[in-house]
């Protein structure tokens, strides 16, 4: 795509990630959630607002084990996950 | 005098007659320098103006040139960098709503460069999303050598115009990632697209985006610069 030489295109800026870069896992501690996840994808289709929960436990996951940065999970897109659970909670007790 | 040989001509009614010029020359003579003087300030007004357009015309070139370090001023004051174009802030991922009805599929692509010996594949082919909601999608690496190989990567997407609105919070690029001998691990990219994409009138018909990351065989100490405004 870049190697496109005309003058006066605008080649491809690659960004750096928010967040920077994952650490990789090689205990294969989060292997299972990742498994889970995957496995909820190929069920619903690959329709990812489905399967936002296992993202979520992925990314917990990893923030327990060192392997990512801890964050609170709103600022990682989960607000309306993390609400529902508190209203859970709210209603059960 | 000539007002006398005025009277004397109406009175005698002779037929000689003076041309006006010559009967009331003070009135010629003031008007020629009137005329003169009036010449004179439009001459002076002409120049004045043509003095004002040349300074604006310097003025817009001097403009120009001086534009580019103003703005590398701006950018660097306002911080937008080198993401100008759609300048997504972190803090919009706490606060963003998914667009429900636009659903976007993102499709995986995995390369490497020739002389890297890793098998480099994507473990999804594709993910359906909306603007607004973050996925996780992942990659797996595997290293068959009996050599700890470093890799570091880098992404392109497609369309190139939606790669402005394609954000990610975390993934494996630009950094270097080390395999040992024959391991094999995950790697997940975590991402959203910004849900301006749905407003934005030339994405209307992109319905499929795909996402494209190539890892290159690292050589000792190097590293790539990260991609930003420096």
């Amino acid at each position: 795509m870049s190697t496109a030489m005309n003058f006066g295109t605008k080649s491809f800026r690659p960004r750096a990630p928010d967040k920077g870069s994952f650490p990789l896992d090689h205990f294969g501690e989060c292997k299972t959630f990742k498994e889970i996840y995957m496995r909820c994808l190929r069920s619903n289709r690959f329709d990812n607002s489905r399967c936002r929960e296992e993202s979520k436990e992925y990314l917990e996951c990893r923030m327990d084990r060192q392997l990512m940065a801890k964050e609170p999970l709103e600022k990682l897109g989960f607000k309306d996950l993390v609400d529902d659970s508190k209203k859970e909670k709210e209603a059960k007790s | 005098m000539f007002t006398t040989i005025n009277r004397l001509i109406n009175d005698v009614k002779c037929v000689v007659r003076i041309p006006q010029r010559l009967l009331n020359p003070s009135r010629g003579a003031k008007i020629n320098r009137r005329k003169q003087t009036q010449e004179d300030d439009w001459k002076k007004r002409n120049k004045t103006v043509l003095t004002y357009i040349a300074a604006a015309g310097v003025g817009m070139i001097g403009l120009s040139y001086a534009s580019v370090p103003l703005y590398r001023l701006y950018c660097q004051a306002t911080g937008l960098g080198g993401a100008a174009v759609a300048g997504h802030d972190t803090e919009q991922v706490e606060t963003m709503k998914p667009i429900r009805d636009r659903v976007i599929k993102v499709t995986f692509n995995a390369d490497t460069h020739a002389s890297m010996q890793w098998n480099f594949r994507p473990q999804q082919s594709e993910i359906y999303l909306v603007p607004g909601e973050t996925a996780l999608a992942f990659y797996r690496a595997k290293n068959p050598t009996d050599k700890p190989v470093i890799g570091i990567s880098t992404y392109n997407v497609v369309p190139f115009d939606a790669g402005q609105y394609f954000n990610k919070i975390q993934c494996f690029c630009f950094e270097e990632q080390r395999l040992n001998p024959h391991e094999e691990v995950d790697m997940p990219v975590f991402f959203y697209i910004d849900p301006e994409f749905d407003e934005d009138p030339r994405m209307a018909r992109v319905d499929t985006i795909t996402l494209s990351y190539t890892f290159f065989e690292a050589k000792e100490g190097q590293r790539l610069p990260i991609p930003g405004y420096s």
